[in-house]
């Protein structure tokens, strides 16, 4: 096998090996005549990563017969990457027969230099092949890198896994009243509980997908996805570098989820290289109560083709006491009030202390609606709630909540106790003894 | 003991680079210097085990004052290379904002210190001594004598021997250099768990090999650590003004590796340096390594 790559070609090829080095350790060689593939695995099997590569991409690609593999540490190709890409004019890569012992790397450079390196072979390579059909999975989302990252950045920088609940966009026109309704997407951290200590940061963020994803695809219950971030950063900055978007596949938890580069070309043509980034998922569903249908199993490994990545199942949390509730919609509701709440609630609501920040992107018309709402629903249950002061405690206590969200209408599929009043600040130093957020007052004058 | 002023009283006026050129020298913390002082000039003198030795030559053109009063031979005497850099750190930065940092250098003290003070801050004055020893071992000379008739040698920009050698890391343990009189070019090649080779050809760019000496086929094989020193702590100043760094093989394999240190301050009028600011060969420093080769690699060289 010879190829040789030169200009932009490079560029693009070194982000590859980027990140395909942030997945896994081995990199696996196949080349056929009409293609090369890169692929990894990582040493826990929960993330694999393809790179294919058109012939055109190359200045000169031949192969000799059918496939040609073999399998490299990418460790050794990132250090002949540390050579300045710039001042790279040509880089040539050479098997010399198919069961060569080292693969022959050369990097002309514009000063006059020449390295030539030689990479031994792994001798017994672990060469996984997995694909996914795209169109296999119901649910999609397209998103910019810059406008992705932008969201993260709410979230601890050194979170390990992150949750996605995607839930039915609202079909109603999307005004005032329903702007919460438009909220279908939610990000939340993922923080194994076993692990947790004070001083985790946790953070859910409330998106509107319609104006954050360039394109958003999810019909039916909602469904949530937790998987792992350091290889989402990878694949968003491989994304960022090569100028394209992400597209996101999911179905739901437990499923393996997919990104794969979304090159916006018009004109029928492809590109002359395609990346996929399958990541396993975890069992537990965030948003189901209980235990999963079959016991939390080992990773299992991947094998030939079409078959879905294997699953993060290590942990199998403790599901906190929820009250049961008679539909799908008020157990997501339940189970967000129930992440949200604060310890001195008295509800029974797991036993960690949260800090919860959502993050709002209403301004201060939207919330003082959402407000308005979510006072409407507690003016019922006033009745029953203990000696509260004048203005009612819409975070206090969640059991009664839970009564109202059962009837329909356009009300907010999210608990009112998840929103943290941006207006807290500013409430009488007399309410500091309550352990929940107070809402704003003025506004239960109203009812 | 000689009762008479001291053997040098000397004034530098560019601080930074005596420092640049003193770290060139330095790849370990911790390191014994043996100077030497003369009517000449100052030499530094690192060196480990019998392998590798540096030399930095201070001519007495670099300094701005040079008065050598030493009378019988060359007064030697040991210092850490370390401390003195350190110390010679804190004078180049100016006192009082001036831009200039001019220091007095003077040897011996009364108890046989190496003194330093700064003489031309008129709100502060910086005082410093360093103490000094006698050396213990007399600096093995690595005499280098040329290989044959014909010099090997050739040089390199600075800034691509560096970026070379750097690579050079991942094979580790040994690099083999390769010259090659036909077609001109030389190879340096490390071996491990990988294999890089790295050429320079002569005719292919000019910019990057200056010059090229060579003969006959030749190669020789040394320690990358030892290798690496010698462009480990290149000053930055060096690799920007990217001039050449020659690399010469001598007899045995013996390798020496040279290169030019800019002491001037351009803007500050100096002595040496004549109307037009072109700089004299004089206010540079000279940086020398000395690099012994691994075993005999005979059968390579008939």
């Amino acid at each position: 096998m010879e190829l040789s790559l030169s200009g932009n070609a490079i560029k693009t090829f070194a982000r590859c090996i980027t990140c395909l080095a942030r997945v896994g350790n081995e990199l696996a060689i196949q080349a056929s005549p009409s293609q090369l593939a890169f692929h990894t695995l990582n040493s826990s099997r929960s993330a694999y990563q393809s790179i294919i590569f058109k012939p055109d991409f190359f200045d000169v690609y031949t192969v000799s017969g059918n496939q040609v593999q073999c399998s490299v540490l990418l460790k050794a190709i990132c250090s002949l990457l540390r050579t300045p890409i710039a001042s790279i004019d040509n880089l040539s890569v050479k098997l010399p027969y198919p069961d060569a012992s080292k693969v022959q790397w050369a990097l002309e450079c514009y000063s006059g230099m020449r390295k030539t390196y030689w990479i031994t072979c792994n001798v017994e390579p672990d060469i996984q092949h997995l694909s996914l059909d795209r169109t296999k999975f119901p649910s999609n989302f397209v998103v910019r890198p810059r406008d992705l990252n932008r969201l993260l950045v709410n979230f601890q920088s050194s979170l390990q896994e992150i949750t996605i609940i995607a839930t039915e966009q609202t079909s109603l026109p999307s005004d005032a009243a329903n702007e919460i309704g438009g909220k279908a997407v939610e990000l939340r951290s993922y923080i194994d509980p076993t692990k947790e200590n004070d001083s985790s940061l946790h953070t859910q963020l409330w998106i509107d997908p319609t104006e954050e994803f360039l394109q958003y695809t999810h019909t039916g219950d909602p469904v949530d996805v937790t998987f792992g971030v350091k290889e989402l950063k990878a694949f968003l900055s491989f994304c960022e570098s090569c100028e394209v978007d992400i597209q996101l596949y999911f179905e739901k938890a437990g499923e393996p989820i997919l990104m794969a580069p979304k090159f916006g070309l018009d004109d029928g043509s492809s590109s002359t290289f395609d990346s996929t980034l399958v990541l396993a998922s975890m069992l537990i569903s965030q948003l189901r109560e209980g235990n999963p249908s079959e016991p939390p199993q080992a990773a299992t490994t991947t094998h030939g083709q079409d078959e879905h990545g294997a699953s993060q199942a290590q942990h199998d949390r403790c599901i906190p006491n929820v009250s049961e509730h008679p539909s799908d919609h008020t157990r997501i509701w339940s189970d967000l009030s129930g992440s949200a709440a604060k310890s001195g609630s008295g509800s029974g609501i797991g036993t960690e202390e949260r800090q919860v920040q959502g993050e709002t992107n209403l301004n201060a018309n939207q919330q003082r609606e959402m407000q308005r709402i979510s006072t409407m629903q507690i003016s019922k249950a006033a009745s029953t709630r203990e000696n509260e002061p004048a203005d009612p405690n819409i975070f206090h206590p969640m059991e009664k909540d839970h009564a109202e969200e059962a009837r329909d209408g356009p009300v907010s599929q999210r608990h009112p106790s998840n929103w943290v009043d941006a207006d807290e600040d500013d409430d009488d130093d007399g309410d500091e003894d309550e352990m929940c957020v107070q809402s704003t007052p003025p506004y239960y004058e109203e009812h | 003991m000689s009762s008479e002023g001291p053997d040098l009283v000397c004034e530098v006026d560019n601080v930074q680079g005596i420092v640049d050129a003193l770290t060139a020298v330095r790849w370990k913390r911790q390191q014994d210097a043996v100077v030497e002082l003369s009517e000449h000039g100052v030499v530094l003198i690192v060196e480990e085990s019998s392998c590798l030795q540096a030399k930095v030559y201070l001519q007495r053109e670099l300094f701005i004052k040079y008065e050598y009063g030493g009378a019988q031979g060359r007064p030697r005497f040991g210092v850490s290379l370390g401390l003195l850099v350190n110390c010679l750190n804190t004078f180049s930065v100016p006192a009082g904002g001036r831009s200039s940092s001019t220091i007095e250098i003077r040897y011996p003290g009364p108890d046989m210190q190496l003194l330093l003070k700064s003489v031309d801050s008129l709100d502060a004055c910086i005082y410093a001594e360093i103490r000094t020893r006698i050396p213990e071992t007399i600096s093995w000379d690595y005499n280098f004598e040329p290989a044959g008739t014909t010099p090997l040698s050739f040089t390199v920009k600075s800034a691509a021997l560096k970026e070379a050698i750097d690579d050079l890391e991942w094979p580790g343990s040994s690099v083999q250099i390769i010259l090659q009189p036909d077609p001109p070019s030389v190879t340096f090649k490390g071996e491990g768990h990988g294999d890089l080779q790295i050429d320079f050809m002569y005719y292919v760019n000019t910019d990057l090999l200056i010059a090229f000496s060579c003969d006959r086929q030749v190669s020789y094989r040394y320690k990358y650590k030892f290798l690496q020193a010698t462009t480990s702590n290149i000053p930055s100043s060096v690799i920007r003004d990217n001039r050449g760094s020659k690399l010469t093989i001598g007899r045995g394999g013996m390798l020496k590796v040279q290169h030019l240190v800019s002491v001037a301050r351009p803007s500050i009028p100096h002595p040496h340096v004549d109307s037009a600011g072109y700089q004299q060969p004089s206010r540079i420093a000279y940086i020398e390594f000395f690099v012994k080769p691994e075993e005999d690699e005979s059968t390579i060289n008939d």
